[in-house]
């Protein structure tokens, strides 16, 4: 497909607008309670439930091994599907699946205006990124108010706050959820709502599959709710056979809260790549792509590529659990390796899509900050590329001691290590953007630096793990517990706050606090690493992950690492606090573009439009031109005025 | 595949616009068909993966004792019954390319017949068959297998389906002797539509020839 | 500023960064290789955890000098460029700015040369430490002198190990919820619930489960091995020290994960010897009861699979012996 990057002539609006659909809006999208919203999804998810509880047990409740058991995994496993398959009805997401089914084309669904719309099927991106804001913090808390509870656990290494059942049910919930929270927490909220800005689209390529992945997503944190009703599960969030097939029904929902959630993550990242190549608008070649849409078009592949085997390998499991096949079950002709397999095949493509999303931030927000164009900009598209392609090619050295392919041990630590080198280039992008600029020291840019310490401390680890001889000490410590938590938090997160105070202006339309900002950022950085970085010298003392008892000698760094994760926790209540307050309790507004960014998403009015752009703009150069003599315009917008940054303090005339 | 749900929009557009969007939109429906065919591969890759893995492994001599078989005439059934709504579906679109409609309507009912036919036999099949589901893992990937194949032509079938349905309705919409054929937009994104989707089916009979080998030969 | 004028500033700034780079690593490399060096776990048991030990502290060498590096020039940055000291110039963009070859290609050759020398370092040291006391599986590729001898020679009933013959003494240790036993297949495969070896010996320890995966990890021997029901996985070390060390289970293994651990002792061979005739006799009742040794063992219907298909037979069951299938009625 070419582009032409003329400017379109104008022609009138009216002349060439369709005519209206006759019929108005559908009574789905109804303002007020007759039309199809979160209330509606929730009763039919309720209902779907019961429904499939009941038809699980008529069909196997006469079975000798589910009547003498007391559970029944097949009556579970149906119930928590018609869950999820009302849930989606009673929302709207299968309106246009059915409709097609008769040929009809989708109705005209207007968005329905006011609050209300954030409980709709909305296919407007900037609906459903604000939706996954909230979605995403929903993960978060309850998934941090579980680490308390496992440090609070961890404080004495005999006495127990709880049975070892509770512990184990909290340390694998805790798990579960923050890994799921995680594969969503930027590509969710700002992936949708900023990359067709940053590409200058109106709208996503498909907004209902977009809409689908959000609200799927939520059912999915159901799903993995439910599991503690049921009884919990005591694998951790990597459920390792036969641990799986010998758990309660709370396993049930762990298998199939993946593969709920991982039909959200493929949705997502489906939608978003496919925008990514067909929606740029015209002149937006791929070097003038913003890094931040880079970083997301490469965790979209691998979200849309990777996925699929978490998802057949939830699949195997549940087959296990209900139609009682052997995937799993050595004694049966499976092999608990393969779950292993399919797990870490699928898991490790996962950790770096924790990762690069928080490059793609620092990259598009170290700039801003330091008045300077992004240094090495094909380097860091490169490196995002690279580590994409190689993160399928290392996933064995998660099993360096599980016993199988010792020989291709030396390969897979050389994969592992050689993915340090495209890594590496974010560090490059990083320091030869600092270099010789002049930096304001704004919240979202100390979570920036922020990020470049901890990830530093996270990556070097990392190669420690990747070498056997290392490994052996250190594989299934406390070492590689804050190893990960360096790489995850440390990266993903302090990135993701870095782009909440960055783009919530814009988003929002109201300023977080920037005092408020600073407290929040100084304590969550401090006692991040008061918390985290005693677990390496923890680990490397002998103390295995998930355990209630520890060796008396530890309990000093134990009890000091859950005192400042307490701390941790009050710093995300000032982080609460300070999102209610700039919200909703005492709004600042804030000036359209409070950063001076060059960003095209920063160029379109503010609040910004339904459809994002008045004129579909013709991109002519990319935005990095910060301080920078002579610096040509950004894109034509066609309303006359050219946005050009060839003023030193790179804001932009109107 | 791709929606038109802003054919009247609160905001003007001019017709450049208006045919970059659409062009976008075929280039997604384009683009996505093939993405989708890329994550369908690496879910039938995680069976052909399991399958492999537990044949090497045979833990317990219990990979395939005694050399159980599913059903085999069941299996040529739904494999033929498969690959002919494949063949209908590309047959279907080259006459349409060519300007015969009719030609592709006739073949592209008659796929979702075989489609809907195969889905039957498949879980049919699942009721007759001659071990349990646990007894070994020759047995375990099959139901796997099974349960993914029922999801394969399900949605394979749908797709096909919505393409027809579509078409006649079109007929209503639009107008003429033959609007599939038109440059109207909604045209052009429907014959886009129908591409992706031949290309899906045409995935379909190879992937299931991969597993017939598999579960019914090898 | 003319352009002479900045070349010299440039070279100020990284002739700056570098000089205080350099004398920080080398102050905390030598800091580290002298005084942390000799502490860190999991100290010198064997010849695992030695050259373990070596290896982690061989890594601090390298992993140092790249914190200090970037945290050196992330503290100039933030110090030296700051919007909010007074002389900071303004930053100048454009072309200068956005690339640097010099830089790019030297960073990249520099990473990879780090990278791809030690990735052939770890597999050297892998290699030539017979796994390093990782779990090579039941195949391992790369065995000590005089293991696969010993090994195979402890399936039948006359293998053998006595005090200075410099033989291979085969170990198992069967994982179960929630407990580690041993056998010992040269003294008739007693079962004991502790472990003791002999000093100056190489062990080769046959890990497996019973039911779940667990992990062997016998710290300060600087062993660990997954133990994984079906599966035999050998890892091997050389015990140089006498002294006590911890097991303890590192993959979680189900509700009492956490208290999984006991604790064994390295004494000398002729101790060893004592200890192994004694309790070879004092169990021998038991030990009659126990399954032939084996390298895996199949559990009985209680086992975390079950061995019974929905129907209620059971599994056909062929080459494995079934643990526990001949212990007295009770």
């Amino acid at each position: 497909m070419t582009i032409s990057a003329e400017r379109p002539t104008e022609v009138a609006a009216s002349s060439v607008s369709p005519p209206a659909q006759s019929g108005g809006t559908s009574w789905t999208q109804r303002p007020g309670w007759l039309s199809q919203h979160a209330g509606t999804a929730i009763i039919l998810a309720i209902l779907g439930y019961l429904l499939g509880h009941w038809m699980g047990n008529a069909i196997s409740g006469n079975y000798d091994y589910i009547a003498n058991s007391g559970q029944n995994a097949i009556a579970d496993t149906f119930g928590l599907s018609f869950g999820v398959l009302g849930w989606l009805l009673g929302i709207g997401a299968l309106n246009y699946p059915l409709a097609k089914l008769v040929g009809k084309e989708a109705a005209h669904e207007e968005t329905v205006e006011g609050w209300s719309k954030y409980f709709r099927y909305s296919l407007d991106h900037k609906v459903v990124g604000l939706q996954y804001v909230v979605g995403v913090l929903l993960f978060m808390f309850t998934g941090g108010l579980l680490a308390m509870a496992i440090r609070t656990e961890l404080l004495s290494p005999t006495t127990h706050v709880f049975s070892p059942d509770t512990y184990i049910k909290i340390v694998s919930e805790h798990g579960t959820i923050m890994m799921m929270m995680a594969t969503s927490i930027i590509v969710g909220p700002l992936g949708n709502y900023l990359v067709p800005l940053m590409i200058g689209a109106r709208r996503m390529a498909f907004p209902r599959i977009e809409a689908f992945s959000f609200w799927i997503f939520v059912a999915g944190y159901g799903v993995i709710f439910s599991a503690l009703p049921y009884g919990g599960f005591p694998t951790g969030w990597t459920g390792y056979a036969p641990l799986q097939t010998q758990a309660g029904p709370g396993m049930v929902s762990y298998l199939l809260g993946f593969a709920v959630i991982g039909m959200g993550m493929m949705a997502a990242g489906f939608n978003i790549a496919v925008t990514i190549i067909n929606y740029r608008a015209p002149g937006m070649t791929w070097s003038r792509v913003p890094i931040f849409v880079w970083s997301i078009l490469a965790t979209a592949a691998l979200l849309t590529l990777a996925t699929p085997v978490l998802f057949a390998g939830g699949l195997f499991g549940l087959l296990d659990k209900t139609a009682q096949t052997a995937f799993y079950v050595t004694e049966h002709g499976g092999s608990s390796y393969l779950w292993q397999n399919l797990f870490w095949f699928f898991g490790h493509p996962e950790v770096y899509i924790m990762a690069l999303p928080g490059f793609g931030i620092v990259g598009e927000i170290m700039p801003v900050f330091t008045r300077k164009p992004l240094f090495a900009y094909k380097v860091a598209a490169a490196g995002m590329i690279g580590v994409a392609l190689l993160s399928f090619f290392v996933w064995q050295h998660h099993l360096f001691q599980s016993g199988i392919n010792p020989d291709m041990r030396p390969l897979f630590m050389l994969t592992t290590e050689l993915i340090s080198i495209p890594t590496g280039f974010i560090y490059l992008v990083g320091m030869g953007t600092l270099y010789k600029a002049k930096i304001r020291f704004e919240v979202p840019m100390l979570f920036c630096m922020a990020l470049f310490f901890n990830f530093l401390i996270g990556g070097v680890t990392g190669v420690f793990l990747s070498d056997v001889p290392v490994n052996v000490t250190v594989h299934g410590g406390f070492f590689v517990l804050s190893h990960f938590h360096y790489t995850i938090m440390g990266g993903l997160l302090f990135a993701f706050m870095a782009g909440l105070y960055f783009w919530l202006p814009k988003m929002t339309g109201k300023m977080m606090n920037k005092k408020l900002g600073l407290v929040h950022f100084w304590t969550m950085f401090v006692f991040f690493n008061l918390t985290f970085f005693p677990m390496f010298v923890i680990g490397l003392l002998g103390q295995p992950r998930r355990v209630f008892t520890y060796a008396k000698n530890l309990q000093g760094l134990n009890d000091f690492s859950s005192m400042m994760a307490f701390c941790l926790g009050l710093s995300f209540l000032i982080f609460f606090a300070n999102l209610m307050w700039s919200m909703f309790i005492s709004p600042v507004k804030a000036p359209a573009n409070p950063w001076e960014s060059l960003g095209l998403e920063w160029q379109t009015a503010s609040p910004i439009p339904a459809h994002n752009f008045e004129r579909i703009p013709v991109i002519l150069t990319d935005p990095y031109h910060y301080s920078e003599v002579g610096a040509p315009a950004l894109a034509d917008f066609g309303d006359g005025g050219l946005v050009s940054s060839n003023s030193t303090t790179g804001s932009s005339p109107a | 595949m791709t929606d038109m749900s802003n054919k009247s929009r609160s905001y003007s557009e001019t017709p450049e616009e208006r045919e970059f969007e659409l062009r976008a939109q075929i280039g997604s429906t384009w683009s996505g068909g093939r993405l989708f065919i890329g994550m369908y591969t690496f879910l039938l890759a995680s069976l052909a993966f399991s399958y492999f893995y537990l044949r090497s492994a045979n833990n317990g001599l219990l990979w395939r004792p005694n050399g159980v078989t599913a059903p085999t005439s069941f299996g040529w059934a739904i494999y033929s019954l498969g690959v002919m709504t494949a063949l209908l579906a590309i047959f279907g679109q080259v006459r349409l390319r060519k300007g015969s409609v009719i030609d592709w309507q006739v073949a592209g009912w008659t796929g979702v017949a075989g489609g809907l036919v195969a889905l039957f036999l498949q879980i049919w099949q699942l009721t007759t068959l001659p071990f349990y589901p646990g007894s070994s893992g020759y047995a375990s990937t099959f139901v796997g297998w099974a349960v993914i194949n029922i999801g394969t032509l399900l949605f394979g079938t749908y797709w096909l389906e919505t393409t027809l349905a579509r078409s006649l309705r079109m007929r209503k919409e639009i107008g003429g002797p033959e609007p599939e054929l038109s440059t109207n937009p909604s045209a052009r994104l429907f014959r886009a539509n129908v591409a992706s989707m031949t290309y899906f089916w045409g995935f379909v009979a190879l992937s299931s020839t991969l597993f017939l080998a598999m579960f019914y030969i090898l | 500023m003319s352009s002479e004028n900045s070349m010299k500033n440039e070279t100020n700034h990284l002739r700056k960064m570098t000089t205080i780079w350099v004398i920080l690593s080398l102050a905390a490399d030598l800091l580290f290789w002298f005084w942390v060096g000799p502490h860190v776990p999991p100290g010198t048991m064997t010849s695992t955890a030695k050259s373990n030990q070596f290896d982690f502290t061989f890594l601090v060498l390298f992993a140092l000098p790249v914190l200090i590096g970037v945290w050196v020039y992330l503290g100039y940055a933030i110090v030296t460029w700051s919007a909010k000291r007074d002389n900071v110039p303004e930053p100048i963009g454009g072309e200068v700015a956005r690339s640097n070859r010099k830089a790019q290609v030297s960073w990249i050759t520099i990473t990879s040369i780090v990278v791809l020398f030690l990735a052939g370092f770890g597999t050297v040291a892998v290699i030539n430490d017979h796994g390093s006391g990782g779990g090579e599986g039941p195949n391992p590729i790369w065995n000590p002198g005089g293991a696969s001898k010993a090994e195979a020679a402890a399936l039948t009933s006359n293998a053998s190990w006595s005090p200075n013959s410099n033989q291979v003494l085969p170990v198992q240790v069967i994982a179960q919820q929630w407990k580690f036993t041993y056998r010992y297949p040269t003294f008739g495969g007693f079962e004991s619930s502790e472990l003791i070896l002999p000093v100056g010996t190489t062990v080769a320890f046959n890990v497996t489960s019973l039911d779940v995966i667990h992990s062997f990890w016998a710290y300060q021997l600087s062993v660990k091995a997954d133990a994984n029901p079906q599966v035999n996985d050998v890892a091997y070390t050389d015990t140089k020290q006498l002294g006590n060390f911890t097991v303890r289970c590192s993959e979680l293994c189900g509700l009492w994960h956490g208290s999984m651990f006991n604790y064994g002792k390295v004494v000398s061979q002729s101790d060893f010897m004592n200890w192994a005739k004694t309790t070879e006799s004092a169990n021998a009742a038991n030990t009659a009861n126990l399954p032939p040794f084996a390298w895996t063992y199949v559990p009985d219907a209680n086992g975390a699979a079950g061995g019974y298909y929905p129907d209620g037979t059971v599994t056909p069951y062929s080459t494995v012996e079934v643990y526990g299938s001949k212990q007295p009625a009770s």
